[in-house]
């Protein structure tokens, strides 16, 4: 069996409520490359782990406004510049005409930015993650709790964090590795 | 932790008590003062009441709106199964409660009708172009007309506010059940009446012209300025002691999301009326916006698009802005004059061909929301501020935004 380099730590716990007293317990120590694992959604977790917004907003914006751009560019430069051609008496570059494309691109930028963005954010598209190939962790789908705290944390010292996960009260804690062989 | 500790109802006050017939006196006696100004004002103007008639119009149609949106509202909760409105919805339901009252102020409308309305002026009607509109634009088919809107929505209105008042003392769930049954063609009638009447309230003042488009377009500044209203409300009722900590950021930032969406829709919509028009070019169909572009009302219109689509749309486009309680009631105050500004400038050009302001438009507004504001808080007075026998309430009170 081979293991490639150290992912990070796991531990388990039982119930949401252990998992949330936990999840602070991690915040308050400063790490940031780390994650909660549940099988359904835990209200309050966002505070216990201490997230902030999320930058998306921003990324969509961006892109809303580059769709708004390019809609009134490319309309301006097709029927006013490239091939100006007068229809039913209206000027070459009247706002009035263009602005349901100008609306329609303004959307599909911003769509593409949210779902595209969202990928960017989640380090996807991601082919395998190690976690996966923990026996243990199958169990986040169904009736358990996890807390992983990644090795690239620059916070994570393997001995000291090993031994702040387990002072959490969870299960022991587990070493996950990149490309295990399970 | 924040699931441990959800409201409950104990924890605040939900009834009017004391408030209510402060309010009331208040409000009421601001209505009559402010209507009777206006009258005067009118009477003053010497021009047999015309500008009164007109500014009446403003004021009557844009409460209604506001009646109408939540109106529309209820069903649309119901529905669509919604909880996150329960426990600010017996506000809606007196909000669409007062539509027989504003029935009754629905009539000095109909005094002055012969004023405002081209299809009354003789000179108007006899045009060819009215002659097969004739029956339609007769004084007892729009009598009719008048009174099957009024009935059906005081029906409506009072139905959804008294089975909910009902509920709270028999807590019994096949009320809830007979709601939702009876909300899909709530919701198909009120579609029907409100673009009716929007047609006969405005589009008739010029009755050549025609947008089939029209009544959304109405119905969507009264819905915009519902969810305003009902951000005032709320945030007045919480600055008294009521309805604290149960209705909380989560609900108030869907009062944002109402605002903002349907700043947006109504943009669309007016939008949508305009361009076909510009599109095409026709007269008959050009009259309306070309009378609407001229003399001062064309800089009125591009203000409006700034203060009604523009600046609202990008205030409360960030989530930030839509729980901040002093943000929010800005853009809830910002929205409810902008929409009053639509309607001024859908109205007036009838009046005069130039741009016109009078004390009497802003006093007749205020009159009319005075007796608005008295009669709903005495309807609100009654009972609980809360639907406390619906079988949801818990779910509201849980409500958190994904």
């Amino acid at each position: 069996m081979s293991q490639g380099a150290l992912y990070g730590l796991l531990t388990e716990f039982e119930s949401p409520s252990l998992l949330l007293e936990a999840a602070a317990k991690v915040r308050d120590q400063g790490f940031r490359k780390w994650d909660v694992h549940t099988p359904f959604p835990v209200h309050g977790m966002d505070d216990a782990m201490g997230i902030r917004g999320t930058r998306l907003p921003w990324i969509i914006l961006a892109g809303g406004l580059t769709g708004l751009a390019a809609a009134t560019a490319m309309q301006w430069w097709m029927n006013a510049i490239d091939y100006p051609f007068v229809i039913s008496g209206k000027p070459l570059f009247g706002l009035p005409a263009n602005i349901p494309i100008m609306f329609e691109l303004t959307v599909l930028f911003s769509a593409f930015a949210t779902f595209f963005g969202m990928w960017g954010l989640n380090g996807m598209p991601r082919w395998y993650n190690p976690l996966l190939t923990n026996r243990r962790f199958r169990r986040a789908t169904q009736d358990r709790f996890f807390i992983v705290i990644e090795a690239r944390d620059p916070a994570f010292k393997l001995d000291q964090t090993r031994e702040f996960l387990a002072s959490l009260g969870g299960s022991e804690v587990e070493e996950v590795h990149e490309s295990a062989e399970d | 932790m924040a699931h441990s500790s959800f409201p409950r109802l104990e924890d605040t006050n939900i009834s009017l008590d004391g408030l209510g017939g402060r309010v009331f006196a208040v409000s009421a006696a601001v209505g009559v003062i402010g209507l009777a100004v206006t009258f005067a004002l009118g009477a003053a103007a010497g021009d047999g009441m015309r500008h009164f008639g007109y500014s009446y119009l403003v004021g009557f149609t844009y409460i209604l709106s506001i009646s109408l949106g939540a109106l529309t509202f209820l069903p649309i909760m119901y529905v669509t199964k919604a909880s996150w409105d329960i426990v600010i919805r017996r506000l809606a339901e007196v909000m669409a409660a007062v539509m027989p009252l504003l029935a009754v102020l629905s009539i000095p409308v109909l005094i002055f009708a012969g004023r405002i309305y081209g299809w009354a002026e003789p000179e108007t009607a006899a045009l060819p172009a009215m002659a097969h509109k004739a029956a339609w634009f007769s004084q007892g088919a729009f009598l009719a007309r008048w009174a099957i809107y009024f009935v059906v929505w005081s029906f409506y209105g009072l139905f959804f506010w008294r089975q909910s008042v009902a509920q709270d003392s028999s807590k019994d769930v096949k009320i809830t059940l007979r709601l939702e049954n009876y909300s899909g063609f709530a919701i198909m009638i009120g579609a029907i009446t409100i673009a009716m009447a929007s047609f006969d309230l405005l589009m008739s003042m010029d009755p050549l012209w025609f947008s089939t488009i029209f009544g959304v377009y109405y119905w969507a500044g009264g819905f915009v300025s519902f969810f305003a209203v009902m951000t005032l409300l709320t945030m007045g009722l919480q600055n008294t002691g009521r309805l604290t900590r149960i209705v909380s950021p989560e609900h108030f930032h869907d009062y944002g999301k109402g605002m903002f969406a349907f700043t947006f829709f109504w943009a669309y919509i007016a939008f949508s009326q305009y361009m076909l028009y510009w599109y095409a070019n026709i007269p008959e169909e050009t009259s309306w916006f070309l009378h609407r572009s001229r003399e001062g009302w064309g800089k009125l219109g591009i203000v409006l698009i700034f203060a009604a689509f523009v600046l609202p749309f990008a205030g409360l486009i960030s989530r930030f802005a839509k729980r901040s309680r002093k943000l929010l009631a800005f853009w809830a105050f910002w929205i409810i004059a902008a929409q009053w500004l639509n309607l001024y400038w859908v109205i007036m050009p009838e009046f005069s061909e130039g741009f016109t302001f009078s004390l009497m438009d802003v006093t007749c507004f205020i009159g009319l929301a005075g007796i608005w504001l008295a009669a709903i808080t005495r309807l609100a007075g009654g009972h609980s501020l809360v639907p406390v026998g619906d079988p949801r309430l818990e779910d509201s009170l849980r409500f958190e935004n994904a």
